[in-house]
């Protein structure tokens, strides 16, 4: 093979001048890179914000005499129900809308929340 | 009868290695019993001393020559050559597979977030190498080759398997002296550098304190091993073999998931190594091949490696502090040598010692750390340059 660099006194101060500062240059990038790290937190950080922001909710309004009071405390308890259920998971509430009476999933919740507390003999 | 008897017990002595224990012997096992003494009073690096020392000795315990009439080889040396666990310890230094896996033990028992908090100190990585060309010009100045004095100039890297892997590559027939010198002079370290630190330094310069560091996320801690095996494995294939697996150990330490990966790779996996390792390079220290006005000289010339390199450390942060405004601690400078956590324990003490509130181990972790990038980028270039000659 070739050498790159001859075997002399010369070639000696060659290589370890240009190894020194380019020792330098090089970790002196790779402190440039490490400097830009906090920027990854802040892009986790947008990332985050964008998932938690509040989801959108298509309210429909409720018939009572006062329908935005009630609306907006249902929205609250509903809110804070799924965030237990979700066990803190990101999570978006798409819709919520009053339960039909006649509906199997309705008749199936309020058959489970009346027997939970069922006294037993 | 009488002459009958003699004869018989001079045959069986032949076939000891008692008649070939030389005077280079008793030194060199009085070098292994002076590292194992090391190891237990003075608590110099003892997992390496202990193994490097005892394997010293065995290694000049002379066995029966190899063929009849020939010169006494050494029982563990006879193993060594004729296979079995020490052949295959020596082998697994030669052909490069137990210095990579030091780096991924390394990697997963270390916390690179000292080095991550403040990028500034990084320069002390590669400011505190400047031992590595003293050393290697002085032994191209000695009449080495100059691959040669690349290997020997690299002792000065304070990093063992690097210094092994860069020996290896470009003279091999120096392993031996040359590994045994670099972690010989690792162990040294909380009495070699001491003295330069304080006489480059002013009472004022050690007192200065350092504000404490942020706090590393841990996005941070799993992106610095992926950003950083790319850089290396694009700019320095040469040592990537041993920086890539120093990044997937420390991966494995800080996704948090893989938990008993990481504490194999830095406990169980990491103490095998260990022990191979140490066997290997104590099998290497016969008195008939260390025993060399070659070794000596490498020996010194790794002693002026630390010496110029502490030197340089705080030499640089020195002048890192002409252009900061929030001034540096210079003692940290030397931690910049490499050889983790000594020199950062070393940077730590002697500003201990002159304040007990003055706590800079933290500090001294991120040019420390960096050493080990140093040492490697150093160690690279040396490798692109000598590798042909």
């Amino acid at each position: 093979m070739t050498a790159i660099v001859p075997d002399t006194m010369q070639g000696a101060l060659i290589v370890s001048v240009i190894d020194f500062f380019l020792s330098f240059l090089i970790i002196s990038g790779i402190g440039f890179v490490l400097s830009l790290f906090p920027l990854l937190n802040r892009a986790a950080r947008l990332i985050a914000s964008c998932r938690s922001a509040p989801a959108p909710v298509d309210v429909k309004p409720a018939r009572g005499d006062n329908p935005d009071q009630v609306i907006l405390e249902d929205i609250a308890a509903l809110t804070a129900a799924v965030f237990v259920v979700m066990n803190g998971a990101a999570h978006r509430i798409i819709n919520i809308e009053p339960s039909q009476r006649r509906a199997s999933w309705v008749a199936e919740g309020r058959i489970a929340q009346h027997g939970s507390h069922a006294p037993r003999s | 009868m009488l002459d009958q008897i003699l004869v018989f017990l001079r045959a069986l002595l032949d076939q000891t290695g008692a008649i070939h224990f030389s005077f280079g012997n008793l030194v060199m096992i009085v070098v292994g019993a002076v590292m194992i003494y090391l190891a237990i009073a003075k608590h110099y690096e003892p997992l390496l001393l202990i193994g490097i020392g005892f394997s010293c000795i065995v290694a000049n315990v002379p066995g029966p020559p190899d063929v009849p009439g020939g010169s006494a080889i050494s029982a563990l040396l006879y193993v060594v050559k004729d296979g079995g666990l020490f052949h295959y310890a020596y082998m697994g230094v030669e052909k490069l597979i137990i210095p990579p896996l030091i780096f991924l033990g390394v990697g997963a028992m270390t916390n690179f977030g000292p080095m991550i908090a403040n990028p500034r100190l990084v320069i002390l990585g590669a400011g505190a190498h400047l031992g590595i060309f003293v050393a290697l010009i002085l032994a191209k100045l000695f009449g080495f080759t100059l691959s040669e004095a690349g290997a020997i100039g690299l002792i000065g890297g304070a990093d063992g398997p690097m210094a092994i892997f860069v020996a290896v590559k470009l003279a091999p027939h120096l392993l031996g002296p040359i590994s045994v010198a670099a972690y010989s002079y690792m162990a040294l370290m909380p009495m070699i550098q001491p003295p330069i630190m304080k006489m480059l330094t002013t009472k004022a310069e050690r007192n200065i304190g350092m504000a404490e560091l942020r706090q590393v996320t841990k996005l941070e801690k799993i992106a610095f091993p992926l950003v950083i095996a790319i850089i290396v494995n694009l700019f320095f294939p040469p040592v990537a073999p041993l920086i890539t697996m120093l990044m997937l150990g420390n991966l494995l330490k800080e996704v948090g998931v893989t938990d008993r990966l990481a504490k194999t790779a830095a406990g169980g996996l990491m103490n095998i190594i260990i022990i191979i390792l140490t066997v290997a390079i104590g099998s290497t220290m016969a008195a008939d091949k260390f025993l060399t006005f070659q070794t000596v000289e490498i020996v010194v010339l790794g002693l002026i490696a630390f010496l110029f390199g502490t030197a340089s450390g705080v030499v640089t942060a020195k002048i890192m502090n002409l252009f900061l405004k929030t001034k540096i601690n210079p003692l940290i400078g030397s931690a910049g040598i490499a050889s983790v956590p000594i020199a950062a324990r070393v940077s730590h003490l002697v500003a201990f010692r002159e304040n007990p509130k003055n706590l800079l181990i933290y500090h001294a972790m991120g040019p420390n750390l960096a050493g080990v990038f140093g040492t490697a980028i150093s160690g690279g270039i040396l490798l692109a340059l000598l590798g042909a000659n």
